[in-house]
Formats: structure tokens, C-alpha cells, sequence
């Protein structure tokens, strides 16, 4: 069973944020890669997410061996988090509209920096950083929400399947 | 274990957020936000603790963590295994990061939300820089080139009231730093004031601040350096320090009323705290890891000047007293509170503490036998002053004296006739009282 995320949550997921995989390796160590991209399905119960095959590497191998996949997405300017959980994750293709995805995502995750004032160039040095040219699309479908907005309710239960 | 944790430092001051993933006991993987990652030493880091959250009941029940930095200015990555040591709740570490957690926490708007209760001390197993092929960012400056720009401009100097001047005057020099105290420790060991400052409208000699009060007094009490990179409420001088009760007569702190960066530094020596090098800047993160190494050095420096400076002989006593003229006009009225040893003169507050009591006895002694001159050996064999063992308090008690004189009421004014001698001037006729 999955989650059906809200419209809000759909919306939310569709703006510029900070995006984080974790994952768990076989060793029992705990990886994180950003990710540079997040696509919600039409029926809001599955999200792909993508990921630099290079930079994600432990993250990918790991759920590729059977790890639960956790996503964590902030938008800076508001510091609103969300993380998302499911047992396992599958992986999905990957074409234009996927890149095209990629870029979008980073370009509006450097716009929201470049308005908290984080210096000139941030476009350049994060589409140098997060090139949509080797992406790994990973698809996963919900069990749980989180709101992981920072504060003492951080951990609250949004959503369970 | 290729890249070194220093290398890392500029990501660790909490410009950009890092993350940390952690796994429960089932193997579930968990991503938060860490809104502290502090560089403890060459092989730990700490975490601040806030909520009892889902992380740290993951390292509890299995210790292993990776945390991910992000250096600010080329956004490179590096990923950071870490092994779960142990929380600390008291003492420096946790103070340094208290303070430094209050300024990451007013820069993301989150006062409210940001309260430290613990450090959590990680072992660093292994760094991954993610991101090879991207150039580092620019180098910040020179640390120790500031450093030595400071020392030259400093030079050799023994007179403790040169030293203080000099002492400041010389970080602008090397570090650019414009604003800037020097406070000492007091006989008592409870509070820091004002010798000298640098680069405020009002010089604010003989301030005041309680050990455990604000950046300066967290540094003077844990005897560490505390750096804090944007600009918060917490800490801060302003409600405290610039209100002056009728009841308790105080010298405002004369600093910027919203600092973006702040240093402070203990001057030890000896194993001994001096006082506090304090140093702020109107601009964001401009004192850098390297700024706050070099800034202890020098801070070093300093102590074992002003240790060196009260260790130096007196000069000889001179065979007689030049004799004073008597001065004319109206009198001038000071009055004495034996409590606090506080003296104002024509009602205005002018010192307290051990300063006001050198000066109550110095003008008891030329109203009653017309002397000028004096020196430091007689003050420290004096019973009426209440100084310690140590040679430096006086010295540089008398120096403030001379400043706060020399702002508030020059009609009385100290002048240094040789080392460990002064002559007391006054201008116009005296009316004591208590």
C-alpha cells in the first residue's frame, strides 16, 4: 500500500528545493547523495526521483541491493522539509524528459539561493555541480510522510499507508 | 582517509545547511537537516543536539552516521563517515557551539526554534569528496599573514597603557578588524573591564561584563575562543549593558549595536586568564576558522606582554615632592560611596571597584599634605585598597583611571613620571565628602 500525496504536498514537491536521498547499505552504513530532481506520478502514490549515477553511487548500490529509500525535500527560503519513505525503490528509465526535469530542478533550487543572497555565479557552479548528463531515475512509492519542517514537531506523522 | 578534516573547516560553519543520514535498528535510512556540524579536532566533529529526534534515537540504537557538507562558495560536496562517541551537556565545546548555534539560528530566522542541548561528539572514520573535478573556492585570506601584518605593527613595547592602544590599533592592520575591546580580568576573578578600545564613538573605558555574560564573558569563563558568524540577539550587550541604573552605576559597553560576526578571545598566561581580545564586524562570517587560530596566537601574545609589563622593576623614588600651586576656582565636588568604591564627581558617576578607590585615596592624601607624586609601590603596600597579589591589577587599574580621568574629568588628570611613578594634577580646589 502507498500514500496518495495531497495536492499540496504534489504542489510542494513541484518547487524549488533542496533534495536528499538516504539510503542503507548492505554494511549497514547510512548514505546520502543530493538528488537533482523529483517527478510526482499522476496518480500522486509514486515520485521518481534522480540522481547523479556518479555522485549517488553508495546510495544507488545500496538500493539496489534491497534498501528502504528515504527523501528529504526543503525549500531554503522557508526551511518547510518534508521526507518521504518507502521500503524499496525500482529503477526507472531515463530520457529527455527526465534531463529536462534535472534542469529545471536545479535551475529553481539556484534561483531560491540566489535570492537568500548565496553569491553570484550559484547557477553556473550548481549546473556545473548537478549536469543532467548521467542521471539514475529511482521510483519509489510512499509509506510515509514526515513533516521535517526544523522545530519540535519536526517528526510529525503526515501520512501512512 | 585523504582529505583532512581542517581542509574542511569552511564547511563546517554552518553557511550552508548539511545533512545526516542515519539508520534504525531495522535498517530504515533517515535524512535530517543538521544545523550544526563543528570541528572538535582533527579526527571528531559534533553535532548539535535540539529535539529528541529521529536521528539521534537512530545513533543511540546504532552509531553510525553520514553527514554531508557543502562548502560555500564552490557548493563542492563531501561526505563524512562518522561513529556516534558520546553527548556532551556542559562545558566549552558546549558553550562554543551554544553561542556559535545562536548565530546559524538568527541567520535561517529560526531564534525561537534553535536551543542546544547537546553536543554530539562524532569520530570522523572517513571524507569522500564528492565532487573532484570542481575547483575548491577561493582561499580565504591569509591567516597568518594578518597575523604577522599584526605583530609587526605591534612591535616590542613594555608600557602596559601603550600596549592596550597599540594592542587594538594593530589588528586593523593585519586582520582589517575595525572594531575592537580589550578587557581585563578583575582582583576578584568575577568580572572584565574595559582597558581598551578601538574604533567606537564612545571609548566605553572601564566597562564592565561578568564573567558568563555574553560572548565576552562565555570566553573569559570556559577560557576558550567563541566565534559567532551572523548576527543574533542572543549574546548580545545591548539590553544589558547599555542601561545605566540610578542604583548600580554602569559605563556603557560601547559596542555595535547589531554585529553581524564576533569574536572573542581569552588572554591566558601562565595558566592564568588575563582578560578577553574582543573584536566585532558589521559584515557576515568574517572571522574564519583561520582568523579565530591566528587570533588565539596573538591573543597569547598579548598575555605575555602584560605579564612581562607588570613583572618590570619601578623606576627609583625621587629624593622630594615638587611642590604644587594651589588651585583656584570653583571647587570641585567629589563624592566617595565606601560600599562599591564608587566616586562621582559633581554628582556625574565617574568609577567604581578598585580604581575609585586609588583615586579617593590619592585625593585624601593631596588634601591632606598637598602631595603629587606618588608610586606604584606604596598603592600595593596601602591596606585602604583592596588589591590582590598580583603586580599587573594595579597597573593597569591605574591605567584605566588615567583614561576615565582623562574623558570624564580632566580638571584631575594622572600623569606617568617613570615606570611605576605618576604625579596627580588637578586644576581647580577639591570638596570631599562621603
Amino acid at each position: 500500500m502507498s500514500v496518495q500525496l495531497t495536492v499540496e504536498q504534489t504542489a510542494f514537491l513541484q518547487g524549488p528545493l533542496s533534495m536528499n536521498v538516504g539510503a542503507v547499505g548492505r554494511d549497514g552504513w547510512p548514505c546520502v547523495c543530493r538528488a537533482q530532481g523529483v517527478m510526482v506520478a499522476r496518480d500522486r502514490r509514486a515520485l521518481t526521483v534522480l540522481l547523479s549515477a556518479s555522485r549517488g553511487r553508495a546510495v544507488i548500490d545500496a538500493l539496489d541491493a534491497g534498501s528502504g529509500i528515504t527523501l528529504v525535500v526543503s525549500r531554503p527560503s522557508t526551511h518547510a522539509t518534508l521526507q518521504l519513505k518507502a521500503s524499496a525503490a525500482t529503477r526507472a528509465t531515463t530520457g529527455a524528459a527526465q534531463r529536462a526535469c534535472s534542469a529545471r530542478c536545479v535551475a529553481a533550487f539556484a534561483d531560491e539561493l540566489k535570492g537568500l543572497g548565496y553569491g553570484a555565479g550559484l547557477e553556473q557552479a550548481l549546473a556545473a555541480l548537478l549536469p543532467p548528463d548521467d542521471l539514475v531515475a529511482l521510483r519509489f512509492a510512499p509509506e510515509i510522510v514526515f513533516d521535517q519542517t526544523p522545530g519540535p514537531d519536526a517528526g510529525r506523522v503526515l501520512a501512512r499507508a | 582517509m585523504n582529505l583532512s578534516l581542517e581542509s574542511l573547516r569552511p564547511c563546517l560553519d554552518g553557511a550552508i545547511p548539511a545533512v545526516v543520514a542515519t539508520s534504525a535498528q531495522d535498517g530504515t535510512p533517515n535524512v535530517a537537516y543538521a544545523s550544526q556540524v563543528h570541528y572538535v579536532d582533527a579526527e571528531h566533529v559534533a553535532l548539535s543536539y535540539q529535539f529528541f529526534s529521529k536521528t539521534r534515537e537512530n545513533v543511540l540504537a546504532h552509531p553510525y552516521a553520514q553527514v554531508q557538507v557543502v562548502e560555500p562558495g564552490s557548493f563542492r560536496h563531501f561526505r563524512l563517515k562518522l561513529h556516534y562517541m558520546r553527548t556532551e551537556t556542559a562545558g566549552p565545546l558546549f558553550e562554543y557551539m551554544k553561542a556559535q548555534l545562536a548565530g546559524i539560528a538568527a541567520q535561517t530566522h529560526m531564534d525561537k526554534v534553535f536551543v542546544l542541548r547537546g553536543a554530539d561528539i562524532y569520530r570522523v572514520l572517513d571524507i569522500e569528496s564528492v565532487d573532484p573535478h570542481i575547483p575548491p573556492a577561493p582561499p580565504p585570506s591569509d591567516a597568518l599573514l594578518s597575523l604577522r601584518r599584526t605583530l609587526d605593527r605591534l612591535g616590542d613595547t613594555t608600557d602596559l597603557s601603550d600596549l592596550a592602544d597599540r594592542g587594538l590599533a594593530a589588528l586593523t592592520a593585519g586582520f582589517g578588524i575595525r572594531h575592537a575591546l580589550l578587557l581585563m580580568l578583575d582582583e576578584a576573578g568575577a568580572a572584565l573591564y574595559t582597558l581598551g578600545s578601538l574604533g567606537y564613538p564612545d571609548s566605553g573605558i572601564g566597562a564592565e561584563v561578568k564573567v558568563g555574560e555574553g560572548l565576552i564573558g562565555v570566553a573569559a569563563r570556559e577560557r576558550i575562543p567563541v566565534r559567532i558568524n551572523y548576527r543574533t540577539g542572543d549574546y548580545a550587550y545591548q539590553t544589558a549593558m547599555r542601561a545605566t541604573h540610578a542604583t548600580e552605576p554602569r559605563i556603557p559597553l560601547p559596542v555595535l549595536a547589531n554585529p553581524h560576526s564576533r569574536i572573542a578571545v581569552p588572554l591566558i598566561h601562565g595558566g592564568r586568564l588575563l582578560g578577553v581580545l574582543y573584536a566585532e564586524s558589521e559584515h557576515d562570517a568574517f572571522f574564519s576558522h583561520a582568523d579565530e587560530d591566528a587570533l588565539v596566537v596573538y591573543a597569547r601574545h598579548l598575555a605575555a606582554l602584560v605579564a612581562q609589563a607588570a613583572c618590570e622593576p619601578d623606576d627609583a623614588e625621587p629624593a622630594h615632592d615638587e611642590p604644587a600651586t594651589r588651585p583656584t576656582g570653583v571647587p570641585l565636588a567629589v563624592r566617595y560611596f565606601a560600599a562599591d568604591h564608587s566616586v562621582f564627581i559633581d554628582n556625574d558617576y565617574l568609577i567604581k571597584g578598585v580604581a575609585g578607590s586609588i583615586l579617593w585615596t590619592l585625593l585624601n592624601e593631596h588634601a591632606r599634605n598637598g602631595r603629587r607624586d606618588f608610586c606604584n609601590r606604596e598603592l600595593r603596600r596601602d591596606p585602604r585598597l583592596p588589591l590582590p597579589d598580583f603586580g599587573d591589577n594595579l597597573e593597569t587599574r591605574l591605567i584605566l583611571l588615567q583614561r576615565r580621568l582623562a574623558e570624564r574629568c580632566p580638571t584631575i588628570a594622572l600623569e606617568k613620571t617613570g615606570r611605576g611613578r605618576f604625579r596627580l594634577n588637578i586644576d581647580r580646589p577639591l570638596q570631599l565628602s562621603t
